[in-house]
């Protein structure tokens, strides 16, 4: 099977499972127990303006017309609005977005750029100090609580050091880059303005960090345990009894046979690490997707919820199928089927 | 005749060899984990923290700070000889709190896995050995909620539920189970092509007493490893929910929601926030040395 006709059947497979999704959501928003439409009619709210919100919602329809309702209109691309600022969801959703997948990326980016390397020490050392030093210093990254170390960076890299500004994505009082693709850093560079483009990733790097550490543990324990795969093979014994040096043998034929795991693992954190932002952004005042699902569901603003929900579902599910290609081209081996 | 006076013993002593057999395996599994350093680190910091949880009530200073006695007189004091970790917004002890918060801390993470792991098993358990539309309809329901990552379906699901600690385990557990399922589905798979199966099953054993009673019990390390390397995480999760305002609402001492507290006086007065982060962190970190340690003793395709 060609790579074309094996992406586009699993996207045509992804099709179910998102309706599924789409009617675990809807359940989810029809059990809160609260009064979403209270709380947004506000405490003065008479019984007939809650009634009149309840019908602009398509609320006082029975649930599996409401549900139907919901379904087209996700189809359509109208995925409701915010029962609390009123906003369309997908609007926001196409704001928020983007920041977090600059984020997300920066994150992902450190972490591998981390995390490869201590990888690749932890296999040649095994067992040794270097190794045994690395393994702890994952597992002692991985086990801070993201929002908390966001704090003490914040005061380290900001207050202290100044450094790093250490709030939101630009500075207050300038003008962030025309959107193209709704990514500062990106967009500056559209722009060729590289003033912006250092604002944009000096506001960007200690939010990053933080998030990075999360994928270092994983990203380390595969590439060392890889490494350790391929150095055991014949051909790697082959080599060094022909007398190549070790240098040239680990850098170009482990290493390489190695990554693949490697990169498959760094693709599938990337999709963890773009839910771990939601923590991130908090502190950092970040306006992203987390921010976004922190506020609405405090708020129980049930169709933002749902629309983050799906979102991240559609984005998980396409960096899976990613996933699996990439695999595919990088190991010759793996026929699609 | 020499023959048959062999056999008779040699039923007994096959016994004797399989149950010496389990018992040397576990022997030398716990050899391998007491040579473990960072794993036995990470065991007795555990216990030392389950000591404290259990005697908390008894040795702090002011057990009744976390039930939310206030002093206004004593707002936001720096650590000192009398409050260890200094006092918050109300003039509640830091320390005590931290302290008593350390058992609904492990009690979380105890009932979260608990959970999961019941639903997570069975379900897989049930979709690997009876395959066709079981399997199908059980583990299509899984893929929908691996669709979406953890940590954003429980925000969902608690948020529908209400704020509260128990809608956070609740919530926390029903995102949480299908890491399990798939894994219980793949090994009970392999597991039921085993002869043994096909003996107990010959035995006369129902499908339930097969997959519970046989199959199951061979499928317990990685399960075990997964739950020992997913306990650290549950717990960093529930006190994610608890910093949002999803989670323990006040007066409880719970760590993510007093580190959200001491947010607004981070970082003048930064021992409010500080010390429940470091809490959280020594019961993960010590968690995750011990599923490392656990993993390398009970995984053999991580041994090396």
């Amino acid at each position: 099977m060609s790579i074309r006709l094996y992406v586009l059947r699993r996207l045509v497979l992804i099709i179910p499972l998102l309706i599924g999704l789409t009617l675990l959501t809807f359940i989810i928003s029809r059990v809160l127990p609260g009064d979403p439409v209270g709380l947004a009619a506000g405490p003065q709210a008479t019984a007939e303006i809650k009634e009149a919100l309840r019908r602009e919602f398509g609320l006082d329809q029975p649930l599996p017309a409401q549900y139907l309702n919901y379904l087209t209109g996700v189809v359509r691309g109208d995925w409701g609005e915010s029962l609390y600022s009123r906003r369309s969801v997908i609007a926001d959703i196409s704001t928020y977005f983007p920041a977090t997948l600059e984020l997300t990326i920066t994150a992902i980016a450190i972490a591998a750029a981390l995390g490869v390397p201590a990888g690749v020490i932890s296999a040649l050392y095994r067992n040794k100090l270097p190794d045994q030093i690395t393994r702890v210093l994952a597992l002692f990254f991985v086990s801070f609580p993201a929002f908390w170390l966001a704090m003490i960076f914040q005061l380290i890299f900001g207050l202290e050091l100044g450094w790093f500004p250490v709030g939101r994505r630009f500075a207050a009082i300038e003008t962030p880059p025309a959107a193209i693709t709704g990514m500062y850093v990106l967009d500056s560079l559209l722009h060729l303005d590289f003033e912006s483009m250092r604002m944009a990733l000096s506001h960007l790097f200690v939010p990053a960090l933080v998030l990075s550490f999360g994928s270092l543990a994983s990203i380390t324990r595969i590439t060392r345990a890889s490494m350790l795969e391929a150095l055991d093979k014949d051909y790697v014994r082959m080599e060094r009894a022909i007398g190549i040096p070790n240098r040239v043998i680990v850098t170009k034929y482990v290493l390489r046979n190695a990554m693949i795991a490697t990169i498959t693992i760094i693709s599938l954190e990337f999709g963890w690490l773009l839910a771990g932002a939601v923590l991130v952004e908090t502190i950092f005042d970040f306006p992203g997707m987390g921010l976004y699902a922190v506020e609405s569901s405090l708020r129980l603003d049930f169709q933002p919820i749902m629309g983050i929900t799906l979102i991240y579902g559609v984005v998980f599910s396409l960096i899976n199928i990613l996933t699996d290609v990439v695999y595919g081209i990088l190991d010759p081996r793996i026929r699609y089927g | 005749m020499a023959e048959h006076s062999r056999e008779t013993p040699s039923q007994d002593s096959s016994t004797v060899t399989l149950g010496s057999a389990r018992w040397e395996n576990i022997r030398r599994a716990a050899y391998r984990f007491r040579a473990n350093p960072l794993a036995m680190i990470g065991l007795i910091t555990l216990v030392v923290i389950l000591v404290i949880a259990i005697a908390a009530p008894l040795v702090v200073p002011f057990p009744e700070d976390a039930a939310g006695k206030v002093h206004p007189t004593a707002r936001l004091r720096a650590p000192n000889e009398v409050n260890y970790f200094g006092t918050d917004n109300v003039g509640r002890d830091i320390f005590s709190r931290v302290l008593m918060g350390t058992g609904l801390a492990l009690m979380v993470g105890v009932v979260i896995i608990f959970l999961a792991t019941t639903i997570g098993v069975t379900i897989g358990a049930l979709a690997g050995y009876f395959g066709g539309w079981t399997d199908e309809i059980l583990m299509r329901l899984t893929d929908i909620f691996l669709t979406v990552p953890a940590l954003v379906l429980a925000i969902a699901v608690t948020a529908a539920l209400g704020k509260g600690i128990l809608n956070v385990m609740i919530g926390i557990s029903l995102v949480w189970w299908p890491g399990f399922a798939r894994m219980t589905r793949g090994l009970v798979l392999s597991l039921k092509e085993e002869p043994f199966v096909e003996a107990a099953r010959g035995l006369g054993g129902g499908h339930l007493r097969v997959l519970f009673r046989h199959i199951l019990p061979n499928a317990l390390s990685p399960i075990i490893v997964k739950m020992s390397t997913d306990f650290g995480f549950a717990v960093l999760t529930a006190a994610a929910l608890g910093f949002i305002g999803l989670g323990a609402q006040p007066p409880m001492p719970e760590w993510g929601a007093m580190i959200n507290e001491g947010r607004d006086y981070f970082p003048t007065q930064w021992w409010v926030a500080t010390f429940p982060g470091m809490a959280i962190f020594l019961v993960v970190f010590s968690w995750n040395l011990l599923g490392d340690g656990l993993r390398d003793v009970l995984d053999p395709r991580s041994r090396r």
